[in-house]
């Protein structure tokens, strides 16, 4: 996978630091994403994974450090911002409104209209099609959100991400409240995703969900940056003695550990 | 962040007062000096200050209880008509021209009736789940009903009797120590609250459910009956409060405790509570309720003033006293009521206090707890069956899943009822006519209500509003002299004016919609009857009065002949309002139904974070569907006036009552997200009919009036259960489920 690491990166994060009060939430990380690559992003509980993702969308503004997409310079005040440069986040509660049903939901306050009138053909027709592109299991555009699963509800939500034509989708937490069956699904709708390469950032608990898809995994310790790996080139195990025990001060990229690896065999 | 390291944690904070109390005393100090500067006569002498402590006591005992209820993010409403009706029940026990037994028997009557409201509350609002301020608000407007229906609006007095029972009375008379019992019994109350509160687990357990309930839950809290609790608390003080009232008055009006609510509520938030949960103490309630009922005092009594009259062309100075009239107190208590409510979030909060001490001397600024950027809330996720039932029903079937299914099939019973019961005056055309006029003005505020009610907010204000409008433009036709457009736009003016404060507190200051338009009920209502005096206005050119009026009078007046045959009957029973109120629902429900604009209110509704993150402005949407509520309202208010040819300061009580029993009714959900304009007429046709059956004189009888009310928030009640229990939570389709699984012996397979 070690290919994907040349080119422009899509995404590059360079020295973001932010404070809560006198909380220091992250201190000087790096991130790099590459067009159709799946990162995992993990560590502990207020490791700071959400406070990250959260400033490279805008909802949060960074103290110091640069954001760079497609090498140049960006400054998102809000997520609106974010989202016409193509970066789409899936909230962990999926953001949806449970009293509409599924095609007013994918065209949540952008509906198109006709006249002053909601154009209601082409809304459902336009969004059977995203689902149909997607491959999710929706029964029905007119299906009122709150009847659906979790599991659905959260196809919803990738459905709605997908009609913006995103360059980059986060997901927060997107396991967590899923059965096993639907968490099968999210993971073959994310490879389907990456066939049309569209770059992912999976904060997960879940180190087997990461490994069965991603291509990298990142590593963030009380703020800090301590290492990432390619997924072909680690296991579990390595992985989570990074999170158990691994320091800024010893943190390997990626290319690093692969290249000590090397040297070593 | 600093924590020390010492092994003794220092000394322990503060439980039963603190800094805010002090600030109370001195507060009350100086509103008292300034009271006696004003008006020396009243505020100089030493029984102004026994006054003040007796007449607040009452209104302290009630603050003890609702400091409970507050502390546990509740609300309770229903304490102003629990401290009438326990008067009320009392003098029926008591009295020698009821049931005339002891005191003992009437003191129990009156305990079990206190404990019968707060079990209804707290069981209303627990474990089924109502809104606190809908359900208490309800028992409210039940109360007052039953109050003025018992009493038939007369004064119940039994001082001869009562000489014979004088340990009981004496409560409320000057002890031998030479001030009132009644200041002793609250003292008392107060003690026992503020040790439960403060040093209790009972206390303890009531700070964790107001803080987080959900964790108090997890602790192991039994936080229903905690709440549960705490309404019994509430109703037991009113019971106390209304013995007190009893004691001294030896009898009682049916105008007792009107709007105590108001008093006490806005007595426990100034004693330093949080109207969202978790902070609260009983003394601070207490001197609260002194201060709250200072500043009444003060309002009411009036300075006085030096008037010069001219006699016979001299000038003579007169002593006078300048007082406000009626309406103006409640207007100010209203008022402070929503200024109390703002000091929590915007000075305690963000430490305002701190931050000018730290100014002052020079130093950096206290940190302030981060407000908490985006929230994770659980997903929303209600009805989920109720919905699946509608996308999967069929033919009649989806008639029925439709959430406006209940109010249409009603309207339509109900009027076979009136058939059924009257076919002499049901058929009659100007019954049909009468039943439209009241069904207008409900159907206008109804379909304002549906829109603020779909965004996910309420206004608890419409009646009040309707009033307001109605007194500004009846003020303006005969003080001002203005011509009859002139004074509908500074009606509908005013009304918009009061929409836009609903708006600015509940979006702006992100006060609690219900906090906001319930400050706004009383102010508005307030300054309705200040402006007219508390008279009734009438009088006033006749072509104002033609937008009440049928077409028939309206083609009269401009001596145009009326038209025969089928256009002459429509034109005898259509009127102007109905055809206004026709054209307002048609807009309202083409934007809310086929608009972007009624998608966005429908989205903010259901889940406003979502809306926000899809660049939907919630705030804007909100704010504009308050004002529309408040426009609807004051339209009403116009035509009422118009109508009636007169401004009452009663017009459009109980009808915040109606109109949202008639959007719930109509498919519209107390939680946000539900609502349609055709639903909310349909809701709006059931409570015009059930109205017009109640009071339907049938072989000699006619239910008054406050029976009616009574009946309406029995309704309200139902229809806010109906649509959480059924179609919410589908209570009907667990049980049958239910039942199906008992009967059949193999289990069903779960679809995963």
């Amino acid at each position: 996978m070690s290919d994907l690491a040349h080119g422009t990166p899509l995404i590059e994060m360079k020295g973001i630091t932010k404070s809560f009060g006198a909380v220091n939430a992250l201190i000087d990380v790096d991130l790099v994403l590459y067009p159709g690559e799946i990162l995992g992003l993990v560590g502990d509980n207020s490791a700071g994974k959400s406070t990250l993702m959260k400033i490279l969308t805008g909802a949060y503004h960074r103290d110091s450090g640069q954001v760079l997409v497609d090498g140049k310079p960006t400054n998102f005040r809000s997520p609106h911002e974010s989202r016409d440069a193509g970066i789409e986040m899936i909230y962990q509660d999926f953001a949806l409104c449970g009293n509409m049903d599924v095609g007013q939901n994918i065209f949540l306050g952008r509906w198109p209209r006709r006249g002053p009138f909601v154009d209601r053909r082409r809304m459902y027709r336009d969004a059977d099609e995203v689902l149909q592109r997607l491959k999710v299991d929706v029964n029905s555009v007119y299906q009122r959100v709150e009847s659906l699963s979790g599991g659905r509800q959260q196809s919803v939500a990738i459905a709605r991400a997908i009609s913006f034509e995103p360059r980059v989708v986060i997901l927060d937490e997107p396991t967590a409240n899923l059965s096993v069956m639907a968490t099968e699904r999210l993971l073959e709708t994310m490879l389907e995703l990456k066939k049309h390469n569209v770059a992912q950032i999976i904060i997960s608990h879940r180190l087997q969900d990461i490994f069965a898809v991603g291509d990298r995994v990142m590593v963030l310790k009380r703020g800090e940056n301590v290492g990432d790996r390619f997924i072909a080139h680690t296991t579990e195990q390595e992985v989570l003695q990074v999170i158990v025990s691994g320091t800024h001060d010893t943190a390997l990229t990626a290319d690093q550990a692969l290249a000590e690896a090397a040297a070593v065999t | 962040m600093t924590t020390t390291t010492v092994s003794t944690p220092g000394r322990r904070p503060m439980q039963f007062a603190g800094g805010w109390e002090v600030g109370l005393l001195v507060m009350m100090a100086l509103l008292y000096i300034a009271g006696a500067f004003l008006n020396p006569r009243f505020f100089g002498s030493t029984d102004a200050l026994q006054a003040l402590l007796r007449d607040s006591a009452r209104y302290g005992v009630m603050a003890v209880g609702m400091t409970f209820v507050i502390a546990n993010k509740d609300l309770d409403l229903s304490v102003g008509s629990t401290f009438g009706l326990v008067g009320v029940v009392f003098a029926y026990v008591f009295d020698p021209a009821h049931f005339d037994m002891g005191v003992m028997p009437a003191i129990i009557a009156c305990f079990a009736l206190g404990t019968l409201i707060g079990l209804i509350n707290g069981t209303l609002v627990t474990i089924l789940g109502v809104p606190a301020f809908i359900a208490t608000l309800t028992m409210l407007f039940i109360g007052r009903g039953f109050v003025l229906g018992l009493t038939g609006g007369q004064s119940i007095l039994y001082p001869i009797k009562a000489r014979d029972f004088t340990w009981f009375f004496q409560l409320g008379e000057t002890n031998a120590l030479g001030f009132n019992n009644q200041i002793v019994i609250a003292l008392v109350v107060v003690a026992v609250g503020a040790v439960i509160l403060a040093k209790t687990r009972w206390g303890y357990e009531t700070f964790a459910t107001g803080g987080n309930e959900q964790a108090a839950i997890y602790a192991g809290i039994p936080t229903r009956w905690v709440r549960v609790r705490a309404y019994l608390f509430s109703s037991w003080c009113a019971t106390i409060a209304g013995l007190m009232a009893v004691a001294q008055d030896k009898g009682t009006s049916p105008q007792t405790g009107l709007m105590a609510e108001l008093i006490v509520i806005a007595s426990v938030i100034i004693g330093g509570a949080s109207i969202l949960g978790g902070r609260g103490r009983v003394i601070g309630s207490y001197l609260g309720a002194l201060l709250v009922f200072l500043i009444n005092k003060v309002l009411r009594e009036g300075w006085p003033v030096v008037r010069t009259v001219e006699i016979n062309g001299q000038e003579v100075q007169v002593q006078a006293v300048f007082t406000l009239p009626a309406g103006a107190v409640p207007a100010f208590i209203g008022i402070l009521l929503i200024i109390a409510v703002l000091i929590e979030p915007y000075i305690i909060r963000r430490r305002i206090p701190a931050r000018i001490v730290a100014w002052l001397k020079g130093r950096p600024p206290p940190v302030v707890a981060d407000a908490g950027g985006v929230a994770i809330v659980g997903a929303q996720t209600k009805g989920a069956m109720a919905s699946d039932m509608a996308y999967n029903a069929k033919g009649f079937g989806k008639f029925l899943a439709r959430r406006d299914a209940l109010a249409i099939i009603l309207a339509a019973l109900l009027w076979l009822v009136g058939l059924i019961l009257r076919p002499d005056y049901w058929w009659y055309l100007p019954n049909s006519f009468a039943l439209l006029l009241n069904y207008t003005e409900l159907a206008l505020i109804a379909v304002g209500l549906t829109y603020v009610i779909a965004a996910g907010d309420i206004d608890l204000s419409v009646g009040a509003v309707l009033a307001l409008a109605g007194s500004a433009a009846a003020y303006s036709l005969k003080v001002l002299g203005l011509d009859p457009v002139s004074a509908m736009l500074v009606g509908l003016g005013v009304g918009l004016a009061a929409g836009a404060v609903n708006g600015f507190l509940a979006v702006v200051l992100n006060l609690p919609a219900f906090i906001a338009t319930l400050g706004m009920f009383y102010i508005a209502r307030g300054v309705a009857s200040w402006l007219v005096s508390g008279q009734q206005l009438t009088g006033w050119d006749e072509s104002y009065n033609l937008i009440g009026r049928k077409i028939d009078d309206i083609l009269a007046y401009l001596d145009i002949p009326n038209p025969t045959g089928f256009i002459g009957a429509i034109t005898d029973v259509m009127s102007i309002q109905t055809v206004w109120m026709i054209l307002v629902a048609v807009i309202a429900g083409t934007v809310l139904g086929l608009m972007p604009y009624g998608q966005r209110i429908y989205a903010t509704g259901g889940n406003r974070r979502a809306a926000d993150y899809a660049g939907i402005n919630t705030k804007w949407i909100r704010f504009t569907a308050l004002l529309f509520c408040a426009l609807c309202a004051a339209m009403a208010g116009l035509i009422n006036i118009a109508y009636f040819r007169s401004f009452n300061p009663v017009a459009g009580q109980f009808r915040e009552l109606d109109g949202i029993a008639a959007v719930i009714i109509g498919g519209g959900s107390i939680f946000g997200g539900y609502g349609t304009v055709i639903g909310a007429l349909a809701g709006a046709a059931v409570i015009t009919l059930i109205r017009a059956l109640l009071q339907l004189n049938v072989e000699g009888f006619t239910m008054p009036q406050h029976w009616v009310n009574v009946f309406v928030g029995g309704i309200l009640i139902v229809a806010v259960l109906v649509d959480i229990w059924v179609r919410q939570n589908n209570a009907l389709g667990l049980l049958r489920a239910r039942f199906r699984r008992s009967s059949s012996p193999t289990p069903e397979t779960v679809n995963v």
